[in-house]
This record gives C-alpha cells, sequence and structure tokens, in this order.
C-alpha cells in the first residue's frame, strides 16, 4: 500500500499546484461585444465613428414619440384622439392637445434624450479626434466642424423645446452638469454656428446628403436668428435674412416644379431639400408615421406589409382653411374613399371629428389622414422617405417672413407667390399674393369643438400676418414646424382649436423631464411648472 | 397511554389533539413469559434495520436486531418493549402478540440528524446556523412541478409559491424577504453539492433538501449565497439495500377558480336594456374551446445494487405533463446514474455521476410556452359569435388586440427541446481517519432548440405582414466547468473536537445563443424546418442573431468548528471570492462568518430534566453577496449596430453599449441570526426559533444618471441600502406512535418586515427619494407600485377610491383627504394603497398513520397584503362594449351606480389577500404483502394538490407572483392555476 499512498499523495499535489498556479486569472474574452481596450481605431473606422452622431437623429424625428408629434399634437393641425382600437393612452395625445403634458410625459422627454444622445456621440468623436485616439489623416478640420454642428442641430431644438438647458461641450469631465439660460444657449449657438459654418464642406452630392455641410448649416442659423425674438426677446430679422441669402446666392439648390417630389420615397433625388433625415425600410428605420395615421383598413389599400394601427389625423379647422384650388390639401392629407386595388371601399374619410376622448372612440374614418409622405404599395412598418428638416422653399419663406416683418410686404409677397407657383396648376392665378394680402389676419376658424361643433368662435383675424401664418401651415403642414410657428406669431398659448384651451404662455417651453431633474439636482424646471 | 409525558403538562398539551387519541386504546391482557420475535424495518423504505436496541421496560433487559433485521426477547404480555434507534422515534409497544412486526419511523424532525452544510455534512446537534432540513418522507406528495414544491410551507422562512399553472414553469421561491433591488432573488441550487436548478433532478429522484437560510450558514458560499442555498441530495445507497423501486402516478387538473364572464344569454338580455353589443346568433364558450381536463403521468424506476465496496443508484424518471389550456404540455425524461467505489482499505473513493436529461414542450409563442394572449382573447371575445365558418375556416373580426383565440391557438405550432448533461467525478483520499482531501470535477452543459411557425390560418399574419407563414428558430447552450479541491480534518482531543476545512473553487460558465426569422413562405407546409424558404430573407427583412459571453468565479475558502463536549459550539469561516464580473477596482471580496451556539440542555442542571430533551442556543453573523447578472456590466465595451448614410452605403455606426462602471461589485448582505433549537418532553415537541437582521448594502441598480456626462441614462451601480428583519417559527409535535397509530405534525410560521434604507450615496445622488415600478398595460398605461425610501418594497401606489358619482365617475381623495372626481385627480393625490408582500407566513403539515393508512394534510396560508386584481381592473367595467367583461362589471359600485368612466387603476380593485390553503391532501394505503416474493412493498395513494382556498381575494387566486419590485400584481393573462387530483402507486421488488 505504501507505494500507491505516496503516489495518490503525489497526485494530490499536483493537483493543488496546478489549480492553485494557473487558476486565479479572471480575465474575460470578448465574443459579442468588443471590449473598447482591445480596440484602435483607424482612419478607416471614421464613418462608424461619426455614424452615433446622425443616427440619434432618426428616433428625433419620425419615430415613436419623435419630434414630429411633438410639434404637431401640441399644436393645431394634427391630433390624436381616441379611436375604437385605443389611443387613449393614459391619456397622453389628449394631455398633449390641451397643453396638460406633466414632466413624465413621453414625447418630451424622449426628444430630452434623443437631442443629448446625439450631443454625447458628438462629445465623444470630438474628443477622441483632440486626444489623437481616432487618427484622421484628411479633412480633420471639416470634420470637427461637423461634429459641431450636428451636436448645435441638437442644441437648438433643445433651446427651441426646453429652453433652459445644460451645455456641454466636455467629454471627458465627470461633473454635473449646470443650467444654461435659452439666452445663453442661444449665443453659443450662434457663436459656434459662425465659426464652424464656413469650415463645412460646400458640396452637394450624395457624400454630403443627409448631412451638415454649408448649407443645412446656414439654414440652422437662418431658422435661429428666425426666432431670436421667442429666444431671446430680441429679433434678428436681417440676420435671418443674411443666412438666407448664403443658401439662396449659392445656387446650389431649386424649388421642384413637383410639390411631393419632396416626399416621396425616393425623395433624395430632390434638389430643393438642403438637410433631411434618412430612413430606409430595412437598413434604417424609423419613419412610421404613415403606421400611426393610417387605419387598419388602409393595409388592403396600399398592401401594406404591417397592419397600421390607426390615430392621429388632421384637426378639421386646419383643414377648412385651404384653398379648395390648393393643390397641397390633396397632397398633404388622405380623403374621401381609399380604394384597394380590387376596386373596393376600404375606408372613406370625412373632416370631422366628435370629441378627442369619445366614449368609444371616433370612427376610424373621421378625420383625415397625413398624406404627404409617400405610401408606396407594398410598404412596410416602416417607410423609406427621408424626413426633410431644411428644404429651400423654407429658406425663401423665412426670408419672405423677415421682410414682412421689416416693412417689406411687397418683397416678401414675391417670395411667396413664388412658393405657390406650382400649387394651384388648376386656376394659376390664385398662386399669386400681394403684400396686402400677407398683412391679413389668419382665416383659421378658432374655436373649441364640442361633439363636432364649434361652441366658442374666437376666429384668426386678430393674428397679426394671419396670412403669412397660414402660408406657413399649407406650406409645411405635417413637417413639425406648426408649433415653432404658432409660438412666433402669438397663437400656441392664445387660441382655443378643436378641444384645446390656453392655459399659459409658459407652456410655450415643455416642462424638463422628471427623470432629468432627479438625476441632476444642478437643474431647476422651468417657470410655471 | 405509552407516553412520558407528565399528566398535566400532557393535558394542556394534547388538549386540541385529543379527538385522535381516541385510537390510541392500548391492550391489557396478562399472560405468561414468551419469546417475542420480529423485524424491525424503517418505515420510510421498508428496509431491515440492524443494531435497533430493544428493551423489556420494566426488567430492562434488552437485546438487538440481526442483520436482517430480526430480533428475539423474552417478555410477559403485559410488558412494554421500547424500541430504540438514533435517529427514528422511540416506540413503545405492548408484548403481547409474537411475531411482533415493527416500523420505526425516521425522526428527522428531531436533534439527532446529519445537516448537510456548505462542502460537508454536520451533526444537527452542533450545527450553529439556521438551517431547515426536510426529508424525503415529509415532502409534499402528488404531482409535485419541482424540488420547492416539496417543501412548501415545511421550512420556516421559505416562501414557495405556484403562481402560474403553465406545466413548464416550475415555483416561485423567496428566503427572508426580498433583498435586493434588481437582483436576483434565486437562491444557489446545489444538486449534490453541484449548481443546478430546482428541476434539475426528479422530485422522486431526491432524497432530502436542506437550505442554509442565515448568511453565518451560507457565507461560505460567497457572492452565490445572499437568497440562501439550497442544497439537494439525491438518493443514495445505502447499505444492503439493492432493491427496484417504481413510483408512478395520473393527475388531471381543473382550473382552480374560473372567471364568471357574460355568456351569450347576458349579452343577449344586455343587448335588449340597450348596452351596445353585437348579437352574432350564436353561443360560444371560448374558454371551454381553449381549455381541457388535462391528463399527466409521471413514472420513476429507481435501482440500487453493489455493496458497500461498490455500488450504484440508477433512477430514471418520466413524465408527461398537460397543461390545463390546450396544446400546452411538458414532457421530461431525466436519468441519473451514480457510482460509488471505495478501494485501498476505503482509504481512497471514488464516486463518478452522470445526469442525463431531456425536455420537451409545445410552444405557442415564439420561443415560450402557452402564449397567454391566447387566453385573454378567450375572455374578452363576444360569446355569441362562432369560432369557424360553415366551410370550416375561422372567424375573424376587426378590433383592436381582438382575435379568434382558436385560431391563435390552432394557426402557431413550435416546440422547445432541452438537453442537459451533466457529468460529474470527485475522488476522496483518506491518508488517515481525521483527514479526507477531496477532488471534484464537474462538466455541465445544456442545450436548448426552439423553433415556432405561425400557418396560413394564424389571424395576425397580415397584421404582421408575414405573408402566408412565419417561422423563427433559436438556440441556446450553456456550459459550466467547475473544479474544486477541499481538504478537512476531523478530531476529537477528549471532549474538544475540531474541524477544519479548507479549499479552492473554480468555475467558469460560457452562454451562447443563436437565433434566425424569415416569413412569406411559399407555403406553410415547412413550419420552421425549411428556414431558407421564405422570402423575407432574400427581401433583407429577415433577422438574425447570435451572442456569447462568459465570467468566472474563482472561489478560497476555510472553516474552522469547534465544540467542547457537544455543548461549547463554534464556528468561522471566511471566503475571498473574485469574478470576472466585478470591475477592475473591485475584483476580490471577503465574506466572513462566524456563529456560535450553546447546548444548554447538555449541561448538568439540565441533563436530567423531564421536560427538556434538547435546547441549544445559536447566534450567528455572516457576510454574503450577490454578483451582477451580466458578464461584462463593468467594462467599455462598443458594438456595430445602427446605420449612418454615408456617401450613399448605409454604413453600421460603433457605439458603447453601456455606462461602463468600474466601481461595480457585488451587493453586500450582512446577516445578524439568533435561534434557538429544541426538543421538549421526550421529543413530543421540538422545533427552532430564529431571529434575524439582514442589511443588504451597496445595493445593485440601474441607478439613473445624467446624460451627459453619462451615456446613458442609467448605470448599474452599488448604492442602495435594504433592512429586512423577521422571525421564524418551526414547531414539531409528536403526539401519538405506536404500532398501527402515529400522528405527527408540523407548524412553520414566519413574519418579514421590509425596509429600504437608502438609494444614494456620495457618487450617485437622486432628487426624489422614490422611483415607480410595475406597469398596466394599455389601456390605462401607468405604474402601479412605489418604491421609497423608508418604506417597504410591494407598496401600491395610485388614487385612493372612495365612492362613485351618479354619472358614474370615480370619487377619489385628494392630498388633502378631500373627495374629489377622478377627472381633477393629479400626481400629488396619489397614495399608498397596500402592499403586495404577505407580512406573515403560516403552514400546518400533518400526518397520520392508522394500520396501513397514511394520512398526509399540508396547510399554508399567507396574510396581511394585498393583490392587484387586473382581471377585474380590465373586465370590471362595462364601457368598452367591444369586449366581454365580467358580469360584475354591471353591478354598482359602491351600492351608488354603475360605472361608467375609462378604466383606472383606482384602490377599488386592491384588495386583500389573505388566504388559508389545504393545500395537499395524500391519502395511501400500504398493501399487507402476505408474499414478498416479487414486491417487498406496494403502496398506492390519493392526492389532491392546491385543493381548498379559504380568502375574500375575488380572483382566481391569492398566491400570486411575489417577485420583483412589483409584487401583488395578478396579471389578467397569467395562466391560470388549478387544482390537481393525483392517483398512483410506490412498488419495491
Amino acid at each position: 500500500m505504501k507505494p500507491l499512498n505516496i503516489l495518490y499523495k503525489g497526485l494530490l499535489l499536483a493537483g493543488i499546484l496546478t489549480v492553485t498556479t494557473n487558476c486565479t486569472k479572471l480575465d474575460v474574452t470578448d465574443y459579442s461585444e468588443i471590449i473598447s481596450d482591445n480596440f484602435n481605431p483607424t482612419a478607416d473606422d471614421v464613418a462608424s465613428i461619426i455614424a452615433p452622431v446622425y443616427i440619434s437623429f432618426r428616433p428625433m424625428w419620425a419615430d415613436w414619440y419623435g419630434n414630429f408629434d411633438l410639434q404637431e399634437e401640441s399644436a393645431d393641425a394634427i391630433v390624436t384622439p381616441v379611436r375604437p382600437n385605443g389611443w387613449y393612452d393614459g391619456g397622453t395625445y389628449i394631455r398633449m392637445h390641451q397643453h396638460l403634458w406633466t414632466p413624465t410625459e413621453g414625447q418630451p422627454e424622449t426628444l430630452w434624450y434623443n437631442c443629448f444622445n446625439g450631443i454625447n456621440a458628438a462629445n465623444r468623436v470630438l474628443s477622441q479626434i483632440e486626444s489623437g485616439e481616432l487618427p484622421i489623416t484628411d479633412g480633420k478640420e471639416a470634420i470637427v466642424a461637423e461634429m459641431k454642428v450636428a451636436r448645435d442641430f441638437c442644441y437648438y431644438e433643445l433651446m427651441d423645446n426646453f429652453g433652459n438647458v445644460p451645455i456641454v461641450t466636455d467629454f471627458t469631465s465627470n461633473d454635473l452638469p449646470q443650467q444654461s439660460t435659452r439666452k445663453e444657449v442661444y449665443d453659443f449657438l450662434i457663436s459656434e454656428l459662425k465659426e464652424n459654418i464656413p469650415l463645412l464642406s460646400d458640396e452637394v452630392s450624395s457624400k454630403t446628403y443627409g448631412r451638415f455641410n454649408q448649407w443645412a448649416g446656414y439654414s440652422l442659423l437662418a431658422k435661429i436668428y428666425l426666432n431670436a425674438q421667442v429666444y431671446t426677446g430680441t429679433a434678428a430679422w436681417q440676420d435671418c435674412i443674411d443666412a438666407c441669402d448664403k443658401v439662396i446666392n449659392s445656387g446650389k439648390y431649386i424649388l421642384e416644379s413637383d410639390y411631393k417630389s419632396n416626399f416621396i420615397t425616393e425623395n433624395e433625388n430632390s434638389q430643393e431639400l438642403i438637410f433631411t433625415v434618412p430612413y430606409d425600410e430595412t437598413k434604417a428605420p424609423g419613419f412610421i408615421i404613415h403606421m400611426k395615421t393610417l387605419k387598419p383598413a388602409d393595409q388592403k389599400v396600399y398592401n401594406l406589409q404591417a397592419q397600421p394601427w390607426g390615430g392621429s389625423c388632421a384637426v378639421p379647422q386646419f383643414i377648412h382653411t385651404y384653398d379648395p384650388d390648393d393643390s397641397r390639401l390633396a397632397d398633404s392629407w388622405i380623403s374621401g374613399p381609399q380604394i384597394t386595388p380590387e376596386g373596393e371601399v376600404a375606408i372613406d374619410y370625412i373632416d370631422s371629428l366628435i370629441n378627442i376622448d369619445q366614449a368609444g372612440g371616433n370612427p376610424f374614418n373621421y378625420g383625415y389622414p397625413i398624406g404627404k409622405y409617400e405610401i408606396k404599395m407594398g410598404a412596410k412598418g416602416s417607410l423609406s422617405n427621408d424626413f426633410p428638416i431644411f428644404r429651400y422653399a423654407d429658406i425663401l419663406m423665412m426670408k419672405a417672413e423677415c421682410l414682412l416683418r421689416t416693412g417689406k410686404a411687397d418683397e416678401a409677397a414675391t417670395l411667396v407667390t413664388q412658393v405657390r407657383q406650382r400649387d394651384f396648376k388648376s386656376n394659376p392665378a390664385k398662386a399669386t399674393v400681394t403684400g396686402a394680402d400677407l398683412q391679413k389676419g389668419s382665416v383659421y376658424d378658432y374655436g373649441y369643438v364640442k361633439n363636432g361643433k364649434i361652441v366658442t368662435d374666437e376666429g384668426g383675424a386678430d393674428i397679426q400676418y394671419g396670412r403669412f401664418y397660414d402660408e406657413l401651415g399649407w406650406e409645411f403642414a405635417a413637417e413639425a414646424h406648426r408649433r415653432q410657428d404658432m409660438i412666433r406669431f402669438g397663437v400656441y398659448s392664445t387660441k382655443m382649436w378643436f378641444q384645446h384651451k390656453p392655459v399659459g404662455t409658459y407652456r410655450t417651453l415643455f416642462s424638463i423631464p422628471e427623470s432629468v431633474l432627479n438625476s441632476n439636482s444642478n437643474l431647476k424646471q422651468n417657470p410655471g411648472y | 397511554m405509552n407516553t412520558k409525558i407528565p399528566k398535566k403538562i400532557r393535558a394542556t398539551l394534547l388538549l386540541p389533539l385529543i379527538a385522535l387519541l381516541f385510537c390510541q386504546i392500548g391492550i391489557l391482557q396478562a399472560q405468561d413469559n414468551q419469546t417475542i420475535t420480529g423485524t424491525v424495518k424503517s418505515e420510510e423504505n421498508d428496509q431491515p434495520l440492524p443494531g435497533v436496541s430493544i428493551t423489556v421496560q420494566k426488567t430492562g433487559k434488552g437485546t438487538t436486531t440481526d442483520i436482517n433485521g430480526h430480533y428475539q426477547i423474552k417478555a410477559t404480555s403485559a410488558d412494554t418493549l421500547i424500541f430504540h434507534f438514533v435517529g427514528y422515534h422511540e416506540q413503545h409497544v405492548a408484548a403481547d402478540h409474537s411475531p411482533l412486526d415493527i416500523a420505526l419511523q425516521n425522526a428527522s424532525n428531531l436533534l439527532g440528524d446529519v445537516v448537510v452544510v456548505g462542502y460537508g455534512t454536520e451533526k444537527k446537534e452542533v450545527v450553529t446556523g439556521a438551517i431547515g432540513t426536510v426529508k424525503s418522507k415529509d415532502f409534499v406528495k402528488g404531482a409535485v412541478k419541482d424540488a420547492a414544491q416539496l417543501i412548501t410551507g415545511k421550512v420556516a422562512g421559505l416562501s414557495v409559491s405556484s403562481s402560474t399553472g403553465d406545466p413548464t414553469e416550475g415555483t416561485e421561491i423567496m428566503l427572508r424577504g426580498i433583498s435586493t433591488l434588481m437582483s436576483s432573488t434565486a437562491p444557489l441550487i446545489l444538486i449534490d453539492g453541484i449548481p443546478g436548478d430546482l428541476k434539475t433532478v426528479a422530485p422522486e429522484d431526491i432524497a432530502s433538501v436542506d437550505v442554509l437560510k442565515d448568511g453565518s450558514a451560507a457565507a461560505i458560499y460567497g457572492t452565490r449565497a445572499t437568497n440562501g442555498v439550497i442544497l439537494i441530495t439525491t438518493k443514495q445507497f445505502n447499505k444492503n439495500q439493492s432493491k427496484l423501486q417504481y413510483d408512478g402516478y395520473v393527475s388531471v387538473q381543473t382550473i382552480a377558480k374560473r372567471p364568471e364572464f357574460l355568456d351569450a344569454a347576458d349579452y343577449r338580455r344586455l343587448i335588449k336594456d340597450g348596452v351596445a353589443y353585437t348579437d352574432y346568433g350564436t353561443s360560444t364558450d371560448w374558454f371551454g374551446a381553449i381549455s381541457r381536463t388535462p391528463v399527466s403521468h409521471t413514472h420513476n424506476f429507481l435501482l440500487q445494487g453493489g455493496n458497500a465496496q461498490t455500488n450504484y443508484t440508477a433512477n430514471i424518471n418520466y413524465s408527461n405533463w398537460q397543461g390545463l389550456l390546450k396544446r400546452s404540455n411538458n414532457a421530461n425524461l431525466r436519468a441519473n446514474f451514480d457510482i460509488n467505489h471505495a478501494m485501498f482499505n476505503d482509504k481512497v473513493k471514488i464516486h463518478l455521476n452522470a445526469i442525463m436529461s431531456k425536455r420537451k414542450y409545445w410552444t405557442g409563442g415564439d420561443g415560450y410556452s402557452f402564449n397567454t394572449y391566447i387566453y385573454r382573447q378567450a375572455l374578452i371575445r363576444n360569446p355569441t359569435d362562432s369560432i369557424r365558418h360553415a366551410d370550416g375556416s375561422f372567424v375573424t373580426r376587426d378590433g383592436y388586440f381582438y382575435d379568434n383565440p382558436v385560431a391563435l391557438l390552432e394557426g402557431v405550432d413550435g416546440e422547445n427541446t432541452e438537453k442537459e448533461l451533466r457529468l460529474n467525478g470527485s475522488i476522496t483520499y483518506q491518508p488517515i481517519t481525521s483527514l479526507i482531501f477531496k477532488l471534484l470535477a464537474s462538466d455541465n452543459s445544456w442545450m436548448q432548440t426552439r423553433g415556432y411557425a405561425t400557418n396560413s390560418s394564424y389571424p395576425s399574419n397580415d397584421a404582421n405582414g408575414w405573408g402566408k407563414s412565419y417561422a423563427s428558430r433559436g438556440q441556446s447552450n450553456t456550459e459550466d466547468h467547475l473544479l474544486e479541491f477541499t481538504a478537512n480534518y476531523d478530531k476529537a482531543f477528549g471532549a474538544h473536537h475540531i474541524n477544519i476545512l479548507g479549499g479552492y473553487s473554480y468555475q467558469d460558465a460560457m452562454a451562447e445563443g443563436f437565433w434566425e426569422n424569415n416569413w412569406y413562405f411559399p407555403t406553410d407546409v415547412y413550419g420552421y424546418n425549411n428556414m431558407g424558404a421564405g422570402d423575407a430573407l432574400s427581401e433583407g427583412s429577415a433577422g438574425m442573431g447570435s451572442s456569447k459571453g462568459e465570467y468566472k468565479l474563482i472561489g478560497f475558502f476555510g472553516r474552522l468548528n469547534y465544540n467542547y463536549a457537544e455543548k461549547y459550539l463554534f464556528m468561522a469561516s471566511l471566503r475571498r471570492e473574485g469574478s470576472s464580473k466585478f470591475g477592475k477596482n473591485y475584483r476580490w471580496g471577503m465574506f466572513p462568518a462566524v456563529s456560535a451556539g450553546w447546548r444548554i440542555s447538555q449541561e448538568d442542571f439540565l441533563k436530567s430534566s423531564k421536560v427538556i430533551d434538547d435546547l441549544k442556543l445559536r447566534i450567528g453573523f455572516g457576510i454574503t453577496g450577490t454578483a451582477p447578472s451580466d458578464n461584462y456590466d463593468a467594462l467599455t465595451t462598443l458594438n456595430y449596430g445602427d446605420r449612418f448614410l454615408y456617401n450613399g452605403n448605409w454604413v453600421q455606426g460603433l457605439s458603447p453599449t453601456r455606462n461602463p462602471n468600474p466601481n461595480l461589485r457585488w451587493e453586500q448582505k450582512e446577516e445578524y441570526n439568533i435561534g434557538v433549537d429544541f426538543s421538549l418532553f421526550n421529543h413530543f415537541v421540538s422545533g427552532s426559533i430564529d431571529a434575524y437582521r439582514r442589511n443588504t448594502k451597496d445595493m445593485l441598480y440601474d441607478y439613473p444618471v445624467p446624460v451627459p456626462p453619462y451615456l446613458y441614462s442609467t448605470i448599474l451601480a452599488n448604492v442602495g441600502q435594504m433592512r429586512n428583519e423577521g422571525l421564524e417559527v418551526l414547531l414539531n409535535f409528536n403526539p401519538v406512535t405506536t404500532k398501527d397509530f402515529a400522528w405527527n405534525s408540523g407548524v412553520t410560521f414566519s413574519t418579514n418586515k421590509n425596509t429600504l434604507v437608502s438609494i444614494n450615496n456620495d457618487e450617485f445622488n437622486l432628487t426624489q427619494d422614490w422611483f415607480t415600478a410595475g406597469y398596466t398595460g394599455e389601456p390605462i398605461q401607468t405604474y402601479t407600485h412605489r418604491v421609497q425610501v423608508g418604506q417597504p418594497i410591494g407598496n401600491f401606489y395610485g388614487w385612493k377610491s372612495v365612492g362613485i358619482d351618479e354619472d358614474g365617475v370615480w370619487k377619489i381623495l385628494n392630498k388633502d383627504n378631500e373627495v374629489i372626481s377622478i377627472k381633477d385627480a393629479t400626481e400629488e393625490d396619489k397614495r399608498v394603497l397596500g402592499n403586495g408582500l404577505p407580512k406573515y407566513y403560516l403552514s400546518w403539515n400533518n400526518t397520520f398513520r392508522y394500520k396501513q393508512f397514511d394520512l398526509s394534510i399540508n396547510m399554508h396560508g399567507a396574510f396581511d397584503y394585498q393583490v392587484l386584481d387586473f382581471l377585474r381592473l380590465f373586465y370590471e367595467n362595462p364601457r368598452n362594449a367591444q369586449y366581454n367583461m365580467l358580469k360584475s362589471a354591471f353591478n354598482k359600485v359602491y351600492n351608488t351606480a354603475q360605472l361608467d368612466y375609462d378604466l383606472s387603476y383606482v384602490s377599488y380593485y386592491v384588495e386583500n389577500g389573505d388566504y388559508w390553503k389545504i393545500d395537499n391532501i395524500t391519502l395511501g394505503y400500504t398493501l399487507p404483502l402476505k408474499n414478498k416474493k416479487t414486491f417487498s412493498s406496494a403502496r398506492i395513494y390519493a392526492s389532491g394538490l392546491n385543493l381548498v382556498t379559504l380568502t375574500g381575494y375575488k380572483g382566481i387566486d391569492p398566491e400570486v407572483n411575489r417577485s420583483g419590485l412589483a409584487p401583488g400584481n395578478d396579471d389578467r393573462d397569467k395562466y391560470p392555476t388549478t387544482r390537481t387530483f393525483t392517483l398512483g402507486v410506490n412498488l419495491t421488488f
């Protein structure tokens, strides 16, 4: 037995030694994630590394709770009433319509996080470039400028919607961000943009499509100047005109002869579009406006690959503002009987709504769905149309508004007429507007609606430059412009529409999300909330 | 009366039990001196017991049984024989006939057992931690789902609930309350020392279950031990027990309680009353159409043989269970092979074990068992509608989330198959009696294959844009390697007894997965078996994914046990453990424990006590941990994902996957436990009482952080603190034990108080001291619970309804306790509406034996808690005539008016959940075999599970989900729980 004993003891001892020397290491292998310590980027990785900045724009715009919803549902053109299939959703659409949103409301919160995701991503790239971690050989200056302007675009949305937000530009800092006032954000943006726009590419091609070139930069600058009075109390009409002129004088953009070219599935070919958020039905999904506005029965009309959920539609009072000869009515909204390829009427849309919270829901065919963005036959749950952020018509209209507001109504009318030319093919004379026209009030029949009828009639005649305001409504319906325009024309917190009543001027800013305040004690809620 | 209890005490104690004592009538007939012979067996397994001492009470003369359990003794018929054997109940029997065969009852509920502890066993007398032990004879009988259900109500402080009737699901267990915000509350389950789960081995294959409850007992398992450790011991060969045993049973189930929805006649009556229902002209019992009386059967074969040197145990278990809802099922084949071999004069022992199992079940959901959306559709479908058109096609209607449930049920097919192989072996080397080295290695691999497909009759193919059919396949694999080396030195020096354990443990685990889906198949004949045939793949819409990850866990541990004359007991242990899941600043943690005990009954002043048989005071402290669940949470990792249009091409972006946390570490729980074990009046009553306080620190939570500077709005960080305090009582009564009649009774009681102490620390600071949890779902879309500092987990938080106005609109209390309309209610008016975690648990288990009959009755209850009844919340509202609803929807609310308001989460639907269940009754009969040539024993039994529930709760079953941060939500789509009736046999050949 003895030798065996020793043998076993030896084996055990060997076992112990093996165990204690080899097995105290806790390192693991990265299989389906890349451990960043093991990743060294090269110049070839630049596209992938800057990508998250632009990727954040997709959920920011035409996706669920995107900025489209925020800008339109709080305004007077689009509403999401209760339907037979739901759309009560804890009352969120009713609160959006009635300006009774709370700091926990999903839509503003989503915008906040989407914007800061973009800002974070831009700051990260800037820090990687600065530290040399991301080696860029050519065009470093342009990339840096582009990241900054993309970041400014996010800050512009934050300034417009939340006003008093923290400005963070240093990715490496771990400090709790400090709040800036809306004016400080404005000053920051103006100085950053002025500095960086000239460094951007001036090319207009597939290389710059969906990215910030100089002209997208000037469009952004113009937009900020246009609303300077709202943001700072001081108007900057001439600065806006100057920025618009940069784009106009570049000669790189035109008004498309067909309004619809800007909104079709392959709208990337439109020469009117200056900056868009590109979507693709399979590779870059997130354009779901059609799913939210079409009704289940519409699936057969377009042979859709997903059944629409049916919800939002036009506010009937807004539809009533259109001139019947204005082709933008039919180009923006779906009305009347919808015919399937087999020739059957799937649904017949009428321009009417009962109450936003109607028990049992407003019938599916009540209210015109949004038809601006082409829904191709056989479309999927996400469209390939690119969402237009800035287009040439917008540049012309911004300039026109500044001219109008600075006493050059006739010059303004020329530009407005230019934009309207393509919209009155059945009655071309109607395309022309005069300076005097633009100074009239709005034709929007503002007033409170109950059970489908206006019960408190206010009208829009008292709105200064109301006609120009209506022009903005018709040209940019369902392009997420309406809230901003309503605020600039003083309508947003003063008028009643459908089942909205004025709540207070403080509602021109959204409340800062509760979750944001909860995690950063430096931030104060916006006044009034 | 033959028990030794003093008369006075007996009277007091037996008063409530008196009815059952009538059976206890001795026969006194004087006779001459005679020779009595017989066999003593173990009641538990009917095996002969050698070495049992038999004494004549009067004279003190005695003998012992031989190797076959036979004995022979002289006594007069007036004498009483005392049968005594360690670990068994003593029996006093009149020597009035011969042969006199005795079956001794295993006394596992008494002090005197061996208890399984971490990396070894201990005599129960010297255990200093809080450990609950249940042996197989005390298990819950019948159609038991998993190892935890076996011990329902048997271990004080361990709550076991069956909150679903899904045949693929097991039980939900929780030990000593919720001690975490987001980590798992599942205990560490060790099957003969190797990590597994409650379903790894068949319930019939289990010999005992030991639960290490307190920190001092569990701390030797370090970061896996916070939720306690459940040690499952499978049946092992005992001396001379070669046998083949068959256990089999068949069971049927019925729904625990069927919710009362409107039927076709109700619809027609209500239509006359003006309710806007549609009458489609027929009558359909939709629930009947998707449910059945399921029949399940289970067969277990246990084969044991060999000798002390080489022996084997083989257990093969097959079960095929049907679920209450049609098509749901679960078939298991589990085999456990065990070989022991001793060599070199027993100095070296080799143990080899293989567990193989295969599991197969129908999947009505994509990758999971029954899709309970079908159940919802059966509840809300119009009862006047038909299932099919005359041509056999399914009737479909437009509506939001409104589908024909039978079409949903028959429009899909799917199957999950799981295979598990667990190979392990150990070699023990004992160079001298007092020293044992053990090397254990195990390799566990698990594989799951999933397949799911819709066919062309599936009603949502169109809505989802799938063409004729959709199919998916998936696979998951895990591999787990464990290597453990331990050395144990055990020696007595006079009255000093020491035991020193030292060890090392290495574990690595890998998990990988793959899945794909496709649609637009040219035919639905392929199902999920020809994945490439769908056109969605060529179109670029089909999905595919795979992942792989791993972690490592390494521990060094040691333990010292010391006792002096089994009177003064002491234990100290320490584990140093490192995990690859921890951040680089906290790779290794220390988990110490210390406990001490004093067996007062061993002191001279109590040794001669007639009242106290055993009395032990225990006190312990231990630190355990919980590791984060994900493998790479501490690290900065990047992943390619969404695309960006770069010069006309869609390029994938590279983004960080999370906020990295280099300080990520284990959640730390410090637990104090004080307890007493006792046995009184000659083991008439025994039990334990334990009080504990557990403080969880560095509690893991997805902590909200500002963006920027963080990349994402939450970070997994160690921040909060939680406290649980409680009391547990276990009482076992042994009122009667005679040859013909025995009665054992056990009571467990536990209470726990939970408090969230903090969710802030220096690094992370929230301005609110609360956050919300739970979710109602559409269309109410609000949270159900609030988790708040200073409050217990589980608080329902919403509007307090106090009435209803004439228009059917809720009246609620606002924050100043004024009655307002719900239309004017704000967030500030919400308040705590109750709590979903029971404050008290009580169980009472009884086993009776009368001659050949045995009867066990297990009852348990939970008290002082609330349940949010989602069935009423959603279906007790007459407003939306699109969907069917409960009959009670048309009743007056608060005796005032019928409800006419949107679905709302108010206190009206928060009900008291208190219940008392007669959970398990089993009646067995052991056949009196004259000829034991074929069978050495045979028993038949009938059993019922979840039999009777006494409760005021209006929903199906008040035993609802208690895990997570929203306990007490009785989900409307819950697979209904069932009542089970079983007939079975136990045969030993």
